[in-house]
C-alpha cells in the first residue's frame, strides 16, 4: 500500500519537494504561534496591571512596591515576569530592571508602557494618572485587536478551509467522474495546471487570511504545507476517483 | 506601507509627547526623545528632523518639510500642531490631548468599518475560487468528452482550449489576489 501510494507521486518531483518543504515550514510555524499566545496573554493582562498600580500608587505607594503588591496579585504570566524582574532588581538598578522587564516580555505594548513609565519618572510627572490614561488606552486597544481576532478568525479559516481542502476536492471529483483515466482521457498537462493552480489559490487563500488577522508573517509559514495538502487532495483524488 | 506604519505610531507618539510636555519637557527635548527609536517611522522622521535641526537649520522649516512628506491626516496635524506652537506659542498639551481622544475614536471606528468590510471578501473570494474552476475543468475536458460530436460542435483543438484553460486559471488566482488585496489596504493598524 505503501509503495502504490508513493507511486503515485512518481511524477511530480515538485509535489513531494513541496510536501517536505511544507512540513519542516510547519514545524517552523509552531513557535510563532506559542510566541504569540504567551505576548497576548501580557498584553490582556497589562491594563489590570496598570489600573492596580495607580490606585496603590493613588494609595500613596511608590512605584517599587507598587509593583511588588501587583507582582503578588498577579498569578498570570505578567506577574511571573513582574515578580523574576524585582528579584533582579535588588541586584542592578530599578530602570534596568524597567528595561529588562520590557524586553523579556517581546511585547511592543509591554516595551512602549515601560519607557514611558521610564519617562515620566525622569521627568517628574504624575505617574498615577499617567498609569491611569494607559490602562483606559491599552483596555481599548486590547478590546480592539481581541475583537478583531473573534470576528476575523472564523471567515480566515473558512477562506482557508474552502480554497485549499473543498475547492480541489470538488475539481478532482468532477474530472475523475467525467474523464476518468482508466476510460482512456489523456489529461497530464490539464492536471498539471490544475495542481499548479491549485498551490497558487492556496498561496493567496493563506496570505489573505493571515493580512485578515494581522499576522500575515507568521502564517507564511503554513503556506507551503496548505499549499501541499491543496496539490496533492486534487493530485490524489484525480488518481483515486478517476480510476 | 509609510501610512499604515504612521497610524500605527502616531497615538503612541502624542500619548508620549504627552507625558513629556505635560511634565515640564519642551517640544525639542520631547522631538528629540522620539526621535532615539520605539515609533518606527516617526521616529526616524524626528531623527532626522533633529540632524538638520543640530546642522543649523530652522525648526519651522524643519516642521513644515516634515508636514509634505506625512501621509496620514493624524499625523500632519500633529506636525501642524507642533508648528502652530513654534510660530504662535499655543497650548500644545492641550490640543495634542484633544487629537490622541479623536483620533482613538476613529481607530475604534475604522476597525469596526475594517471587520464589515471584510465580511463580504470569503463570499467574494469563494465565488471566483469556485466558480471560475469549475467553468475552466469542464472547458479543458470537453475537447475529449465531446470528440465523438464533432459534427455537433464542431472540432476543439485541446491545445487551443489548454490555452485558454491556463489564462483563465491565472485570472482566477490574479482575481482572488486582488479581491484579498483590500484586507491589506484597508489594514486600520492596530
Amino acid at each position: 500500500m505503501l509503495y502504490s501510494i508513493l507511486e503515485m507521486f512518481r511524477n511530480e518531483p515538485f509535489l513531494l519537494f513541496l510536501i517536505t518543504i511544507g512540513i519542516a515550514c510547519a514545524v517552523g510555524g509552531i513557535p510563532p504561534i506559542i510566541e504569540r499566545q504567551r505576548r497576548r496573554s501580557i498584553e490582556n493582562d497589562l491594563p489590570a496591571m496598570l489600573e492596580a498600580l495607580s490606585d496603590s500608587l493613588g494609595a500613596g505607594l511608590g512605584l517599587q512596591q507598587a509593583m511588588m503588591a501587583e507582582a503578588d496579585r498577579n498569578t498570570g504570566t505578567l506577574g511571573k515576569m513582574l515578580r523574576e524582574t524585582l528579584a533582579e532588581s535588588h541586584a542592578s538598578s530599578f530602570d534596568s530592571a524597567l528595561a529588562s522587564f520590557a524586553a523579556k516580555s517581546r511585547s511592543s505594548q509591554v516595551q512602549r508602557v515601560m519607557h514611558l513609565i521610564s519617562t515620566a519618572i525622569e521627568q517628574d510627572a504624575p505617574l498615577k494618572d499617567i498609569l491611569s490614561n494607559m490602562s483606559r488606552d491599552y483596555e481599548r486597544l486590547n478590546d480592539l485587536m481581541n475583537r478583531r481576532e473573534s470576528d476575523l478568525m472564523g471567515r480566515a479559516i473558512l477562506i482557508v478551509m474552502f480554497v485549499s481542502i473543498g475547492l480541489p476536492f470538488l475539481i478532482a471529483f468532477i474530472v475523475g467522474l467525467f474523464a476518468p483515466r482508466n476510460q482512456g482521457f489523456q489529461l497530464e498537462d490539464f492536471n498539471s495546471s490544475f495542481t499548479m493552480f491549485f498551490g497558487a489559490a492556496s498561496l493567496v487563500a493563506i496570505g489573505v487570511s493571515g493580512r485578515m488577522l494581522g499576522r500575515m508573517r507568521s502564517y507564511a509559514w503554513w503556506a507551503p504545507l496548505w499549499m501541499a495538502v491543496s496539490m496533492t487532495i486534487y493530485h490524489v483524488g484525480v488518481l483515486v476517483i478517476g480510476g | 506601507m509609510r501610512s499604515l506604519d504612521e497610524s500605527k505610531e502616531i497615538l503612541y507618539v502624542i500619548r508620549t509627547l504627552d507625558v513629556l510636555m505635560g511634565s515640564g519637557v519642551g517640544l525639542e527635548a520631547a522631538i528629540h526623545s522620539i526621535a532615539q527609536g520605539g515609533y518606527g517611522v516617526i521616529s526616524k522622521d524626528f531623527g532626522e528632523l533633529m540632524k538638520n535641526i543640530n546642522k543649523g537649520n530652522q525648526m519651522e522649516r524643519e516642521l513644515r518639510g516634515l508636514l509634505k512628506k506625512a501621509d496620514t491626516d493624524g499625523y500632519k496635524r500633529v506636525i501642524n500642531t507642533m508648528l502652530n506652537n513654534v510660530t504662535q506659542n499655543t497650548d500644545i498639551i492641550e490640543t495634542l490631548r484633544k487629537q490622541g481622544e479623536r483620533m482613538e475614536e476613529t481607530r475604534t471606528d475604522n476597525v469596526k468599518e475594517y471587520i464589515e468590510e471584510l465580511g463580504g471578501v470569503p463570499e467574494t473570494l469563494l465565488s471566483i475560487g469556485m466558480i471560475g474552476p469549475i467553468i475552466l475543468a469542464i472547458l479543458g475536458i470537453a475537447p475529449q468528452l465531446m470528440a465523438d460530436s464533432a459534427e455537433l460542435f464542431g472540432e476543439m483543438n485541446q491545445s487551443t482550449i489548454m490555452s485558454i484553460v491556463n489564462a483563465g486559471l491565472f485570472l482566477t488566482v490574479a482575481g482572488m489576489a486582488l479581491i484579498g488585496l483590500k484586507a491589506h489596504t484597508k489594514d486600520p493598524g492596530l
